[in-house]
């Protein structure tokens, strides 16, 4: 039996994006959760349905700002895959350079989420500011900090001209990631509250087809840029950090980790970029039919499928990395301490802008559904 | 300096955006932009906060909640619409969930355009509320 039903959010000082979670709680502990969603439902899908292929593009970018860039390479993998054409080698360089500049920035700004749901104010700080070196790079080449528009259908907007900028802002980071991973790596206050908060055994992510880092802190290994490799991942050499414990700790750690391997694959880009030309725009096929595109997203396995049809897109499916993670969330957090909350929150990387699903509200009855379980009940 | 004589707390609220605007608005106060040099102060409660910065559509679902924190703080209270989502619905305008533009939902006192607009931008939004203030 509960005591109390405790209302989490929306507006809540440890997240950011509007969720709302009810915790039942017994003392401070929580036995059971119930998330209520649709804050951010803005129906991208169903928008994506009228859209010519080109404007699209810009569509998919905003369903996202902080995985921005992974949208968009989804989407443009989905639509190239439909035309059986592949970016020349330039280009796949290019692109696998600046996901991974956007798996740094994405990283940076959620090591630094994380210290902020445990009080550790200063490391919020810090890693923000490293996090504006990589937001320079960004600006300096595609024009925008946030939703970059860098993809073209089979090309990149623009081309790099000096490749030691890149180089030196990256490195510039290493030195306040290094010691801020030691730091985070030797605290007590920081191993006390993610410890064992928060932990799913790995048969559980195989179970709950968990997917990004919360899937490595289990010790699963599925890394899309191995599995699948895409662009340029298969021509360059890098490791996929794998830990066991699965709690929060290990959430983290497998993030910091994946920041020094960015830089690596940032750095072998760099140096195996062939001298060629970017084309200015090399569509030579409309496509048509159906295409899906995976890529993997800082928080994960993000997927896109499309079904075109005289340059339009008639059916849109999203499945981005937090719709896998969120209900996981569930077990991570049953039992835990109610203080824990945020933290465990936190320790997914949600993007709840990615995940929205349909709400349905009917008198005084909400009820939120997946997209199969709507159609089964109201459309039947 | 004269705006300095006014500290406002500032609170955020996301109204359905896509994130992009939020993060600029943390930007603001993190190292490099540092929005507490005119005064301003970062709160989490919108009831102890003098200006409230908005951000995203407005859904159906989130100009509820939206109204009803914008009534919960105290008066002389201000808002400002960050970003094109804001002022306009943007690219979400034909959406089956749009109840926006933010002004629809509750009075507006500065607009901040940009997809999204850079934290220099959304200072300056800042600071012209300051001079509305006087």
């Amino acid at each position: 039996m509960s005591d109390y039903l405790v209302p989490f959010g929306p507006q809540h000082p440890a997240i950011k994006e509007p969720i709302s979670l009810r915790l039942k709680l017994s003392g401070s502990t929580v036995e059971g959760v119930d998330a209520q969603l649709g804050y951010i439902h803005r129906g991208v899908e169903k928008i994506f349905e009228r859209e010519n292929i080109n404007n699209a593009l810009y569509l998919a970018e905003r369903i996202c700002g902080i995985c921005s860039y992974a949208h968009a390479s989804a989407y443009t993998r989905a639509m190239e895959s439909m035309m059986h054409i592949r970016a020349p080698p330039r280009v796949q360089y290019l692109r696998t350079m600046f996901a991974e500049l956007e798996r740094l920035h994405s990283h940076l700004l959620w090591a630094g989420f994380m210290c902020h749901e445990i009080g550790f104010e200063t490391l919020f700080q810090l890693f923000w500011r490293e996090r504006e070196q990589i937001l320079d790079v960004f600006e300096r080449y595609t024009g925008n900090r946030v939703h970059h528009s860098y993809n073209k259908l089979g090309t990149v907007r623009y081309d790099i001209e000096d490749e030691d900028y890149i180089r030196e802002q990256v490195h510039s980071i290493l030195p306040t990631v290094k010691s801020l991973r030691s730091e985070i790596k030797g605290n007590g206050v920081v191993a006390a509250r993610f410890k064992k908060v928060g932990p799913v055994t790995h048969k559980q992510a195989i179970e709950y087809c968990l997917v990004g880092p919360p899937a490595r802190a289990c010790g699963v290994k599925n890394d899309i840029r191995k599995l699948d490799p895409y662009e340029a991942y298969g021509k360059t050499k890098f490791k996929q950090p794998i830990y066991k414990s699965g709690d929060s700790y290990a959430r983290t750690m497998v993030r910091l980790d994946e920041i020094f391997e960015s830089v690596k694959i940032i750095d072998q880009c760099l140096r195996d970029m062939p001298a060629t030309k970017v084309p200015k725009h090399s569509l030579k096929a409309l496509p048509q039919g159906e295409g899906y595109g995976r890529v993997e997203a800082p928080r994960g396995e993000n997927f896109h499928y499309y079904i075109v049809k005289d340059s339009k897109i008639t059916r849109a499916k999203i499945r981005p990395p937090t719709l896998a993670v969120f209900p996981a969330l569930e077990t991570m957090m049953l039992g835990a301490h109610v203080g824990d909350v945020p933290v465990i929150v936190a320790s997914i990387d949600p993007c709840i802008g990615c995940m929205e699903r349909i709400t349905v509200t009917k008198g005084r009855r909400t009820e939120t559904l997946t997209e199969q379980e709507f159609r089964r009940k109201y459309c039947g | 300096m004269a705006l300095m004589k006014k500290s406002p707390w500032v609170a955020v609220y996301n109204a359905s955006s896509c994130n992009g605007c939020d993060l600029e608005v943390l930007a603001m106060l993190t190292p490099r932009y540092d929005i507490e040099r005119f005064g301003c102060l970062w709160r989490d409660s919108p009831r102890h906060a003098d200006i409230l910065l908005v951000t995203g559509i407005g859904t159906k679902q989130s100009a509820k909640r939206l109204k009803r924190i914008y009534d919960q703080m105290a008066s002389p209270k201000y808002v400002i619409a960050v970003g094109s989502c804001a002022i306009s619905g943007g690219v979400f305008k034909e959406g089956h969930n749009f109840a926006g533009p933010i002004d629809k939902i509750i009075p507006v006192d500065a607009y901040v355009p940009g997809c999204p607009p850079r934290p220099e931008s959304i200072i300056l939004g800042v600071v012209k509320v300051l001079e509305k203030m006087k």
